[in-house]
């Protein structure tokens, strides 16, 4: 499995998404895990009447904070200090990474416990913290299992979705100490939690992602269902958030709809464990909130792509997608996979291959919490590439010759001809390489008698 | 240019036009809110004391506190035996905890618990026990964060069920990094 998130070899999505097809019971077993999630979501959605109009106000209030960041932004910070929080502003990831190892070196912190963030990831922060000696240990479970495998995340809501338990039962084994050959997730999850409350109990500072700021309050939501980002959080004497640009809200009222439809999206729960709101440092300590652009400001330019910065990172495009659940979350060169991370990752993808990870089936958008257009980000995409001369592979040669190709009507008519006599009088094995990567996991169809227009013209034209 | 500045100036070539702010007017469905409550709370795994108000939950503290488990207790009219250490570390070992929850929602079992002193008492003793007024239960998420109040240097966090995971192959766990078990006395 090594190979598919190493730093060697192709990053093409479809070599990546080869490589993990060659166990097809793990990829079966892969979709079928995701697509239990999103049966639960729909059983949740379900549940609630007013669900589609939950989606309207999702994808409303989000729209009108991001043409209002400015403000919001401000307020935000205005009320924060307000409250005694400290807040830094950081334009892209390297200057959030030096940020957060300042306030750590302030503070002399030899040991960070953190809670899932995909924004760290983004900037790429455990490695950065680590190379200047300090420990970062993730404390999500899922999180803690790729961190000890040395993996990056596979999903962005359950990140070692792709591991086996009997793979995690070894990982503990060797690394945790528990029993060999006892993968019963139960025990597993005992096992952490003792290992991960001796690192809560002598942690020096905690950080967490933010799932929501709230604008007029001055306050951060972080949600979990393990317990693992306020056990954290309020045991050592510094705490830090960091949170993208698009994670304000302006007020309560819009995070009770975001709250009503985050985790019913992402795992079909009425609502995670832990909803908390933190409003300022605990008595004698010490908070941050670390504000980051890292691209964000950018795609605002962009109409269409802006609209990816509705996404509250439920997770529940990734689970209903047929090409993620088929290709796993290494095959999109890119931290954040499946259709999110399509939307907001293609433009970093130096294989620009990904944006072709889709059927364009619409899925995702169907899905989505707060209405990302994601289908039409992900045609955009292709748009963007190829007016940026960078198509991958053949497709700057042979697409601008199939567009010439099929709006001329005869050309069109004549080889479609040819091509219903081939395949009439060829034998396959003859024909089969013309048809390309098309034909790798499908066999040619069967030739129909006539092409559609003289069917129509025999039929229906009268 | 500060890093806030290059940030707010850029946001002024944003290509998206204004968007008002949607009125946020969700009808509630007509539902019993105590019923309502009670399903969703054995939903995300919480077990609910309908019945015997904070005389039942000094009961089951005496019992808790015979077996010699260490119980403290936030809620008047409750004793345990332990009091509030000087540090939160020190709460390492409670075994039962049992607070004041201020707020219940119906839609999905939620109870809104705040803490100013020692803020990781809820999620770091190995039990939680929330003792909630029955009126105080509210239908949804929208009346709920109308009511909830935060204050500075407080947290604020609502509560759905013992802490939880499912990260092994989806299978579902309770009792993650917060506390293994919830349980509710309605009063």
């Amino acid at each position: 499995m090594t190979e598919l998130y190493s730093a060697s070899g192709s990053k093409v999505h479809s070599h990546k998404a080869d490589i993990f097809c060659r166990d097809e019971t793990r990829v079966d077993w892969h979709s079928k895990a995701l697509w239990l999630l999103r049966e639960k979501r729909d059983r949740a959605a379900a549940s609630i009447p007013e669900w589609e109009q939950l989606r309207q106000l999702g994808s409303e209030l989000k729209l009108h904070t991001l043409t209002h960041l400015t403000d919001y932004l401000q307020q935000f910070e205005q009320q924060c200090l307000a409250n005694g929080i400290v807040v830094h502003w950081a334009k892209d990831g390297q200057e959030h990474n030096q940020i957060v190892l300042n306030i750590l070196a302030t503070h002399q912190v030899k040991r960070l416990v953190k809670s899932k963030s995909m924004l760290t990831e983004e900037c790429h922060m455990n490695p950065f913290l680590e190379q200047h000696g300090i420990e970062v240990v993730d404390t999500d479970l899922g999180e803690r299992i790729i961190q000890l495998a040395n993996m990056p995340p596979s999903h962005i809501v359950v990140p070692a979705i792709h591991m086996k338990k009997q793979e995690v039962g070894e990982l503990f084994h060797q690394q945790l100490g528990t029993k060999a050959g006892e993968s019963d997730p139960l025990y597993l999850t005992r096992a952490a939690r003792a290992h991960l409350r001796e690192k809560f109990l002598t942690a020096d500072a905690a950080m967490t992602g933010v799932n929501m700021a709230i604008a007029d309050q001055g306050a951060v939501v972080v949600c979990t269902n393990e317990g693992n980002a306020d056990m954290g959080a309020n045991l050592p004497k510094l705490q830090l958030h960091s949170m993208g640009i698009d994670k304000v809200v302006p007020n309560m009222d819009a995070a009770g709809v975001l709250l009503r439809t985050l985790a019913r999206n992402a795992t079909g729960q009425p609502i995670t464990t832990y909803s908390s709101f933190y409003r300022g440092p605990q008595q004698g300590g010490e908070m941050h909130v670390i504000i980051v652009d890292n691209g964000r400001t950018e795609m605002m330019k962009d109409k269409i792509l802006a609209e990816s910065l509705k996404c509250i990172r439920c997770g529940g495009c990734l689970n209903t997608c047929p090409v993620y659940r088929r290709s796993g979350g290494y095959s999109y060169n890119y931290t954040i996979p499946g259709p999110i991370g399509i939307a907001v990752g293609a433009k970093e993808d130096s294989t620009h291959s990904i944006p072709w990870a889709c059927t364009l089936c619409g899925s995702c958008t169907y899905v989505c919490p707060t209405k990302v257009p994601l289908d039409k980000i992900i045609a955009h995409h292709r748009r963007l590439k190829a007016e940026n001369k960078t198509l991958p592979y053949g497709k700057s040669g042979y697409m601008p010759l199939v567009g010439r190709f099929m709006a001329s009507d005869t050309m069109m008519n004549t080889s479609m001809s040819a091509a219903r006599l081939a395949l009439r009088v060829l034998p396959g094995s003859l024909l089969k390489p013309f048809s390309g990567a098309w034909g790798k996991y499908r066999e040619l169809p069967v030739a129909p008698e006539s092409s559609f227009a003289t069917w129509y013209a025999k039929n229906r034209s009268r | 240019m500060s890093s806030k500045n290059s940030i707010l100036s850029a946001l002024s070539q944003s290509a998206l036009t204004a968007h008002p702010m949607p009125v946020i007017d969700i009808d509630v469905t007509p539902q019993p809110l105590v019923e309502t409550f009670a399903a969703s709370l054995a939903t995300v795994a919480g077990e609910l004391h309908q019945h015997g108000g904070l005389a039942a939950l000094q009961a089951k503290v005496d019992e808790l506190m015979a077996q010699n488990l260490q119980v403290l207790s936030l809620v008047e009219g409750v004793s345990g035996n332990r009091q509030v250490p000087s540090t939160a570390h020190e709460l390492a070992d409670i075994d039962y905890a049992i607070l004041a929850g201020e707020l219940g929602v119906a839609e999905n079992g939620a109870i809104w618990v705040s803490q100013t002193q020692h803020r990781v008492t809820p999620f770091i003793c190995e039990n939680l026990i929330l003792a909630l007024p029955e009126k105080s239960l509210v239908a949804n998420m929208h009346q709920a964060v109308n009511q909830v109040s935060l204050a500075q240097g407080a947290l604020g966090v609502f509560v759905a069920g013992p802490s939880k995971t499912a990260d092994i192959e989806q299978a579902l766990v309770v009792g993650a990094h917060g506390a293994c078990s919830l349980q509710v006395y309605l009063y």
